[in-house]
């Protein structure tokens, strides 16, 4: 265990689903070679094929207490990173501009597409990240054990120079959230922008998010939003408890409008997205949210304030991030950190 | 192998350093050094690498500056630089704070202002001046100096005025709210030569025109921190999640602060998903929906009576017999109403003829619902025309629930404030106008306009120019009344073979044209109806790909020209089918100023680097060109032209005199200084002092706009109306929803009524849907590979699932949509939220870019609203991007089918993109 854990919130009732998060993380961390099929942070329409496609059905993760690899997605599976032929159609009388293969998948390819109940369609964004999890899977399937949780913070990290390239680690994650990068043999993911978080600063997904939608903080720190939401109000729930890895990232679960012809009906009564999708992502547990914070919203549409809604306001990002500099939270054994 | 592994070992170590200018490879901790067994789970030892990331964050450097794409976001950014490069940009997210209550404006920005970089050194950059080898929009150039190329251009231009006069020179740039300096560096030119200025605001049909008819003003919005203070927020027709990406938050939030939100769009859409009430409405009947709300609040006695009578024209007497407003003898702008305390007829303060300038009632009483033999009033009119718009009838018209519509009518009547939210989803109908007042009327009703969290509230265009005096003082250093001012959307169907079919009271539209320019109502350049436009210079802009009725353009306006020049920092699809390209500096390598209807706060762009390669800011380039006349002008000796319009002998030699003030204004910031210290919002700033952080205004100025700023508060609009009682600025000095000008009284158009959508065609079934996204701001970002990647790589028509299995495509076909105007393919993606019988493609695809044929203009064609061409009444008159005809394009209609590429489609499907660029 380590002594505390980062973590975040994300209200996907705040989400637009506007990709700014999936830029920021694409301009600052992978950017560079071997990385462009690589979102560490992605936005995802759901229901949905999910990036890589198919993510959530392929396997990863533990079952009873052992890990179930899945295959490796394959590079279409993620989507193709094309280039297109500017420099010839505009400046050398070439032909109409295109990508350079017929593209068939890229990691938004369903994007608002969603599903359907009795005609009508329904769906929401899903962020996601590396859940920096407590039991990482990832971690566990390295025969190098080149994988590992810091302790001062919990952030889960693939050394790059211990890493050989064995991608037990991709098999291993049920979020498909840990990637390879072919030209240098190394694998790589999410760093939860450590650099910026030892700093006091909020990743750059969070940071950039114009939704406002993300809460970090230590969920060991009870001041913080990110413990409130998850502890003491019960409104943010992880992905995918099932497959074991114990996430890290947290997620407020979305409301749709109400059918044609049910305004006014509770989305448990007659619901545009069905619960059961909801407990497929998010756990039984999901119920009890809904019904949570419908009653709260009602409270609010009613003229009285909500406490926990009026936090997920998140008027500014004092109130939305509460991370102490590093060198002030702890002295670690064994740690690099001077 | 063992070698090869470490070789590759090493070398993606190297790689990984490699990438990181300035990144030594870490220290690496001797493996032998730990012993004991390796627990990563807790404790791990060699984390010397960690370095490695924490130097990928790092820079040398920081400068804020801020995108012109018309987004009407102007968020503040902070551009990255190492070793010379910018590497990255991060909203500065440092807007200062309205108040405790209010969520703050932080961090403002979206996906695309999130990677601009990557236009900077994209390959569509434009890198010297360049002048065309081939046919237009082939592609083939050949570089120029800038010498050469402007020599070019003034030599033509003067050629022009001499020969055939200045009026066939057109200079076209839109928004100068987004950088007032590089579009007012081209509007001098413009002034001080003689040019055409046209429009844009009207011609891309983002003017609400109802908003010029009710109140007399362009458009006046809330900024969008006063969603925040609202019960009851309807997003009609707005996307806001994809088109106001910076702002969507303010609605969400408010959502939890106990309003409730409603969504009425025909399709399920990035909004809807996070709605209380999603109205499914089918497309077209907006109007129809108002117009029931508005019966069941009148029918309910749900309307604010005390603000209806002062601030709306709905007591004042019209006459029966004539349909006109009572008025004096020989008095056009004088009008009464009758006053329930004394009985008597008591005439209306306020209005432009009344000698009070107040619309306050001092004690009288009028009386909404007077009738006699000869006059009713606009209340009593409008109720009887809106005894057809019961809930049943307007469910029926709508395709709504009545549960739906009623509650919805019930809760907008009686939650406040209530607001709506109105997006170019509406506004880009035929009927827009009408659509724009049953709307305004709802909030009129309901006593909702001019108060904090209420209104109307059109966000379509970055059309506000808060600083508006010194801008204009900047733009048109003579005045307005000295410039040639052209609603584009008239003067590109007129010179263009765009024809518009229809019959309006059995009548061609040309006719209506002809009329208006006749009377003087709306200008029609050039003047000599036998010369053709013969130059044209665009910059800011993408004319041609955006314009409606593409392909009748291409074939003849375009044929027309003999001069077509651009100035872009990227080849966009005008500047491919240009004479002669123009490098311009991009948003990050020039001064400038921005602000925005969406916010009270101005803030800079600045040169992060100079300019890259051999581009210039618009501003540095218009001024060479202007000197560049000048010595032209010189060198042949002309003498001083005679404009015969303004009376004003221009002496050419004297215009870069003339456009630098002589000199006053030697660099960029001059003029942003120059427009600040002009304007009452910014007086006493400084550029220096943007570049600290973004500054609220100060106060407004009163000739421009009508509320005030107020600490602590967001910006709302009509304050001085509602709370000081000021006239607004119409004929009736109230918010005029009864129109008696002849035209709109043919038309049955003097009050709000619903029009069904034009049916282009029979012949077509499907509504042509282009609306703005999220993956492009118009054309801007539509070609940037990041971007795209995270679409679908080329161009997508939407369909609804039913649509196409009718039709036998499947997602991801190539389809080809088309009707009598022109055709396109593209490849297709089934939607289910997309409504039945619409066709949907965001708007702003480069025609270049993944079309097999054609682009997402070809199927419109131009269609001018007769009554949008009135002038000479009251408040009605053309005024520059506030009142002229607007380029709608909803009511187009196409049909579509699955396409089978050609041998030649599949070579260029491809042979292209194998180039990396
Ligand atoms: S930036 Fe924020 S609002 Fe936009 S998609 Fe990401 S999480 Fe959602
Ligand atoms: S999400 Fe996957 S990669 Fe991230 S810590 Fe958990 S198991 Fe590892
Ligand atoms: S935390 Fe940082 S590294 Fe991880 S997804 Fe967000 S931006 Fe990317």
């Amino acid at each position: 265990m380590p002594e505390h854990q980062i973590s975040m919130v994300l209200d996907l009732n705040k989400c637009l689903g506007c990709q700014t998060c999936t830029m920021a993380c694409k301009k600052l961390w992978t950017d560079g070679d071997g990385m462009d099929y690589m979102y560490w942070n992605n936005v995802e329409t759901r229901p949905g094929q999910g990036y890589p496609r198919n993510w959530d059905k392929i396997g990863g993760g533990f079952e009873d207490g052992k890990l179930r690899p899945s295959e490796i997605p394959t590079k279409e599976d993620y989507g193709q990173t094309f280039e297109y032929n500017y420099a010839e159609r505009l400046f050398q009388g070439g032909p109409q501009a295109m990508p350079q293969e017929e593209v068939r998948n890229t990691p938004n390819w369903d994007e608002d597409v969603g599903a359907m109940t009795l005609g009508e369609n329904y769906y929401f964004y899903l962020p996601r990240l590396c859940n920096h999890c407590t039991n990482p899977a990832c971690l566990e399937a390295c025969p190098r054990k080149a994988i590992y949780k810091r302790a001062e913070d919990g952030i889960v990290l693939v050394d790059q120079e211990r890493c050989e390239g064995y991608r037990y680690c991709v098999r291993a994650c049920p979020y498909k959230k840990i990637y390879f990068n072919e030209l240098l043999g190394k694998a790589q993911k999410c760093i939860f922008c450590y650099p910026r978080i030892e700093n006091s600063e909020a990743n750059a997904c969070a940071r950039q998010c114009p939704g406002r939608l993300r809460f970090v903080g230590f969920l060991d720190d009870p001041t913080s939003a990110v413990h409130k939401l998850v502890h003491v109000y019960k409104v943010a729930l992880g992905l995918f408890p099932e497959k074991g890895t114990a996430p890290n990232v947290f997620y407020v679960p979305p409301f749709n409008p109400p059918r044609r012809g049910s305004y006014g009906k509770s989305v448990l009564e007659d619901p545009r997205m069905p619960m059961d999708y909801l407990q497929y992502l998010f756990g039984g547990e999901v119920i009890d949210v809904i019904r949570r914070l419908e009653g709260e919203l009602q409270r609010a549409q009613n003229g009285s304030k909500s406490e926990v809604l009026q936090l997920l306001i998140g008027r500014d990002d004092q109130v939305r991030y509460q991370i102490p500099k590093h060198g002030d939270l702890i002295q670690l054994p064994g740690g690099r950190k001077a | 192998m063992n070698n090869r592994r470490e070789f590759l070992k090493l070398g993606a170590l190297a790689a990984l350093g490699a990438s990181i200018p300035g990144c030594r490879k870490a220290e690496t901790p001797a493996l032998e050094s730990f012993t004991g067994p390796l627990d990563p789970l807790h404790a791990y030892p060699y984390r010397g690498w960690e370095d490695l990331y924490r130097k990928q964050w790092t820079w040398d450097k920081v400068v804020r500056s801020t995108h012109s794409a018309n987004c009407t976001g102007s968020c503040s950014w902070n551009v990255y630089v190492r070793n010379g490069v910018m590497i990255r940009e991060e909203q500065a997210g440092d807007y200062p704070r309205i108040s405790a209550d209010l969520p703050d404006y932080n961090p403002r920005g979206c996906q695309k202002g999130a990677c601009f970089t990557e236009y900077v050194y994209g390959p569509q950059r434009l890198r010297s001046p360049l002048i065309r080898a081939g046919e237009r929009g082939e592609g083939k150039w050949r570089k120029a100096t800038w010498d050469e190329a402007l020599t070019l251009i003034a030599g033509k231009l003067l050629d022009n005025i001499y020969n055939y006069g200045p009026d066939t020179n057109t200079y076209f740039s839109v928004i100068p709210a987004m950088s007032p300096v590089s579009f007012c560096a081209g509007s001098r030119l413009a002034h001080y030569t003689g040019g055409v200025f046209c429009s844009f605001y009207d011609w891309y049909c983002d003017l609400p025109p109802g908003e010029p008819l009710t109140w007399g003003v362009q458009t006046e919005s809330c900024e969008c921190a006063d969603w925040f203070n609202s019960k009851y927020i309807v997003l009609w027709g707005s996307n806001i999640s994809q088109t106001r990406i910076p702002d969507a938050h303010f609605a969400w939030e408010a959502r939890y602060n106990g309003a409730k939100v409603v969504g009425i769009s025909p399709d399920f859409n990035s909004s809807m998903i996070h709605a209380d009430l999603f109205l499914a409405i089918q497309p077209g009947t907006d109007a129809a929906l108002a117009l029931g709300v508005a019966k069941y609040i009148v029918d309910h006695n749900l309307y604010d009576a005390p603000y209806v009578k002062e601030q709306t024209d709905l007591a004042l007497l019209v006459d029966k017999r004539t349909s006109r407003f009572v008025r004096p003898p020989n008095v056009n702008d004088v009008f009464f109403f009758q006053d329930a305390k004394t009985g008597k007829r008591h005439e209306a303060p306020g209005s432009m003829g009344s000698k009070e300038k107040t619309i306050a009632l001092q004690g009288a009483d009028p009386d909404l619902h007077y009738s006699d033999g000869e006059v009713t009033t606009v209340f009593e009119l409008l109720r009887q025309k809106l005894a057809p718009y019961t809930l049943e009838s307007v469910a029926e018209t709508t395709g709504l629930a009545l549960n739906d519509i009623r509650q919805f009518a019930h809760e907008f009547a009686t939650r406040k404030p209530a607001m709506i939210i109105h997006g170019a989803g509406t506004n880009h109908w035929f009927h827009n106008d009408l659509i724009n007042r049953s709307l305004i009327l709802l909030v009129a009703l309901s006593g909702n306009t001019g108060k904090n969290g209420g209104g109307f509230n059109h966000y379509v265009g970055q059309e506000r120019v808060w600083p508006e005096r010194g801008f204009r003082a900047y733009a048109f250093p003579e005045g307005v009344k000295k410039q040639r001012m052209q609603n584009m959307t008239l003067w590109t169907y007129t010179h263009s073979s765009n024809h518009d079919p229809h019959l309006y009271n059995g009548k061609p539209i040309e006719h209506y044209i002809d009329e208006s320019v006749k009377n003087g109502w709306m200008p029609l350049y050039p003047k000599n109806r036998q010369q053709k436009p013969r130059a044209l210079i665009v910059w800011r802009a993408n004319y041609l790909n955006q314009a409606k009725g593409n392909e009748y353009i291409l074939k003849s306006l375009w044929k027309d020209l003999d001069l077509i020049v651009d100035l872009n920092y990227r080849m966009d699809t005008t500047a491919l089918h240009s004479d002669v390209v123009l490098p311009a500096a991009s948003y990050y390598e020039k001064s400038d100023i921005s602000s925005t209807d969406c916010h009270s706060y101005i803030h800079p762009f600045n040169k992060v680097l100079e300019p890259l390669y051999e581009s210039k800011p618009d501003w540095e380039i218009f001024r060479d060109l202007a000197r560049k006349m000048s010595q032209i002008a010189g060198e042949r000796k002309l003498a001083p032209y005679h404009d015969e319009q303004f009376g004003w002998d221009r002496d050419f030699t004297k215009t870069y005199d003339a456009w630098s003030a002589n000199g006053r204004f030697q660099q960029a910031e001059d003029g942003a200084n120059f427009i600040m210290d002009g304007s009452p919002e910014t007086k006493g700033m400084t550029f220096e002092q943007l570049k600290q952080h973004p500054q609220r205004f100060l106060k407004i100025d009163e000739e421009a706009w009508n509320s005030d700023i107020r600490e602590g508060q967001a910006y709302t609009p009509f304050q001085h109306q509602v709370e000081n009682k000021r006239p607004w600025r119409t004929l009736t000095g109230r918010q005029q929803f009864y129109l008696d000008h002849p035209w709109f009284l043919d038309f049955g158009e003097q009050l709000p009524v619903h029009k069904e959508p034009l049916g282009e065609s029979a012949k077509y079934p499907f509504f042509w849907n282009t609306p703005h996204g999220r993956w492009s701001i118009h054309s801007t970002w539509r070609d940037a590979r990041y971007q795209l990647r995270l679409q679908r790589g080329i161009p997508i028509v939407y369909m609804h699932p039913d649509d196409a299995k009718e039709r036998h495509i499947q997602d991801n076909d190539w389809v080809k949509v088309f009707n009598d105007n022109g055709a396109f393919v593209s490849k297709v993606q089934i939607l289910p939220g997309e409504k039945r019988k619409r066709l949907t493609m965001y708007h702003g695809w480069e025609r270049y870019l993944g079309f097999l044929q054609g682009g997402w203009q070809s199927p419109t064609v131009i269609k001018i609203k007769p009554t949008q061409l009135v002038g000479g009444y009251g408040h009605v008159n053309f005024r520059l991007n506030y009142w002229g005809p607007t380029g709608n394009n909803r009511d187009a209609r196409v049909d579509i089918v699955k396409y089978t590429p050609t041998a030649a489609d599949l070579r260029t499907i491809r042979r292209a993109g194998k180039e990396q660029a």
